[in-house]
């Protein structure tokens, strides 16, 4: 066993269907996670990160490739891997006919967990999911955002190693999502580390201490949520409304991106004074802001269509 | 990979299982239906064939956990996705079959309790009927429930499952010798019958109990029959847990 959590090397696969054609599904992604790292897969849907995570975590096989958890190879010694890991499937729900707390509780004890630790576990994990007031009742009777709490809940509560999460938040209201990420703050503090998928930015950005962005299979990105809006050519963006008729006076501040009418230029701090001179002599209206993770995403992964 | 087997958690997993469908109780009690609609009719139609019916609704009961396991696997695989956040967990792939096969048959026990009380009042059973009838349900259980997890593993919607599910019970439960007696079904077709582990279990019981005599051949291959069946079914299910655990 080694201390690394992770370690891919040009991981492939090829999804081969019996009628329709084959689908490359991920094209040789390398990554690799430190211990206590919180890492975000970005990426569109079907751009591989579910496939990766479900090879990374025995799920799935790959192609060819190798994956490495903690120096065990998944493909080999998965019954050395899976003590490690714990996993919140995409799209998974809890068993209807048990109640939070049964469903967290059953969990950890057929992981082979003690039961007064399990009983503790249980307990905090659903308080700080904040499902207390639902924990005996069947989870049928749950709203959808409560049941994937439950599923959350069920994971973090294992404390194990490495925990795959593969859009842990989805449906989730604010408050309920800024739970789960505190959660996963906390878990990464004492130790665990965690990959996660999500098609939230702010949340990418706010979680992890990396991130890597895929495209059909292949990692376009990988660094800081900073150095992805780096990637784009500035730091800020001006909003124009009804500057997409008058792109052209815009064209050589940096970056130009027609929404509708209105128009974004992304630029640094240097050049606003000129923009806004600009958009005054043109009676414009003009806001600025900060660049968006998502703006960066966008960007990188549409100058990745682009060339294709 | 060496071919060894973890049965760590299990026990807790199939305790899981019985906890899940005890609360969905109905469908414990709905489940005796079948049987128990044609023990009133033969009742009242036949009483004498009673006990020949109660040992079949033993053994149909026992091969419906099959379609039970089929049900539940597939529901919670395709509908909740629990099997990958049991199948990422030290909870082996065995583990996880004879988890949900154990916890039908502990979960689904109580009515064919009721109907094996039935039987002993009406017909009692010595000490070697009633061995033979528990290792033939047994079989009959270790058979149905390794059908039905497999086919379970088949298919990706829920709805294309129901009618397989149907039409096993049907096949296995209904069609052969399980309800009535070897005896109605035409010579050329007995050897046949006794190789399905539903009608061999029946027929067995039967013999054992002084229902229906077997000749010596019919009793060696319907035992042989079941026997293997029952030990090369349940070691193929834990190979197919094993290799459908992770998708190729």
């Amino acid at each position: 066993m080694t201390d690394e959590p992770l370690q891919a090397e040009d991981v492939r696969k090829v999804y081969r269907g019996r009628i329709g054609p084959h689908v490359e599904a991920l094209r040789g992604v390398s990554l690799s996670i430190r211990r206590g790292e919180r890492l975000s897969l970005l990426g569109r849907n079907g751009a591989g990160k579910t496939t990766f995570l479900r090879i990374a975590s025995t799920l799935l096989l790959p192609t060819s490739g190798r994956i490495h958890v903690f120096g065990f190879d998944v493909v080999d010694e998965p019954e050395r891997v899976r003590p490690l890991i714990a996993v919140v499937p995409q799209e998974g729900k809890p068993f209807f006919h048990l109640t939070p707390r049964e469903q967290v509780y059953c969990y950890l004890r057929a992981r082979g967990i003690a039961r007064e630790i399990a009983r503790a576990r249980t307990e905090e994990a659903l308080e700080k999911m904040g499902l207390l007031e639902v924990a005996d009742r069947l989870s049928v009777t749950l709203s959808g955002g409560q049941k994937q709490r439950a599923m959350v809940a069920t994971v973090m509560a294992t404390e194990a190693p490495l925990m795959f999460l593969d859009e842990p938040t989805i449906g989730l209201d604010p408050f309920a999502r800024r739970a789960v990420w505190d959660v996963l703050r906390e878990l990464t503090r004492k130790g665990s580390t965690v990959l996660l998928t999500t098609h939230y930015l702010d949340e990418a950005e706010a979680l992890s201490e990396r991130l890597y962005i895929v495209e059909e299979g292949r990692i376009l990105f990988e660094g800081t949520a900073a150095d992805a809006k780096r990637q784009i050519g500035g730091t800020l963006r001006v909003s124009i409304e009804n500057g997409g008729p008058v792109r052209d006076l815009f064209r050589s501040f940096g970056q130009t991106v027609e929404e509708g009418t209105a128009l974004s230029v992304i630029t640094g701090p240097e050049r606003i004074h000129e923009i806004m001179d600009i958009a005054l002599r043109n009676r414009l209206s003009a806001t600025v802001g900060p660049v968006t993770l998502e703006e960066a995403f966008l960007t990188i992964v549409g100058r990745s269509i682009d060339e294709e | 990979m060496a071919f060894r087997l973890h049965w760590a958690g299990s026990g807790v997993f199939l305790a899981t299982e019985v906890r899940v469908q005890l609360h969905e109780w109905l469908a414990i009690v709905t489940g005796t239906l079948t049987p128990g609609a044609l023990i009133v009719f033969v009742a009242i139609l036949a009483p004498e064939l009673l006990p020949v019916t109660l040992v079949g609704a033993l053994v149909y009961s026992m091969f419906l956990i099959g379609q039970r396991v089929l049900n539940e696997a597939a529901y919670v695989r395709i509908d909740h996705k629990l099997n990958e956040l049991y199948h990422a967990s030290p909870l082996s792939p065995e583990g996880y079959f004879v988890g949900i096969a154990g916890g039908m048959l502990v979960a689904y026990l109580p009515p064919s309790l009721v109907l094996l009380g039935i039987l002993q009042i009406l017909h009692p059973l010595d000490a070697v009927a009633g061995l033979t009838l528990i290792v033939c349900l047994l079989a009959v259980w270790a058979v149905s429930s390794t059908i039905g997890y497999v086919v379970s593993t088949l298919f990706k919607d829920m709805k294309t499952i129901w009618p397989y599910s149907a039409l096993l019970t049907n096949l296995f439960g209904v069609v052969p010798p399980v309800f009535y007696r070897l005896g109605s079904v035409p010579v050329e077709w007995r050897s046949a019958v006794l190789l399905l582990p539903t009608s061999a279990a029946a027929v067995l019981v039967d013999s054992a109990a002084g229902l229906e005599p077997l000749t010596r051949t019919e009793a060696t291959t319907a035992a042989v029959a079941l026997a293997a069946e029952a030990l090369v079914l349940f070691a193929f299910g834990i190979y197919w847990a094993r290799r459908t655990a992770r998708e190729r």
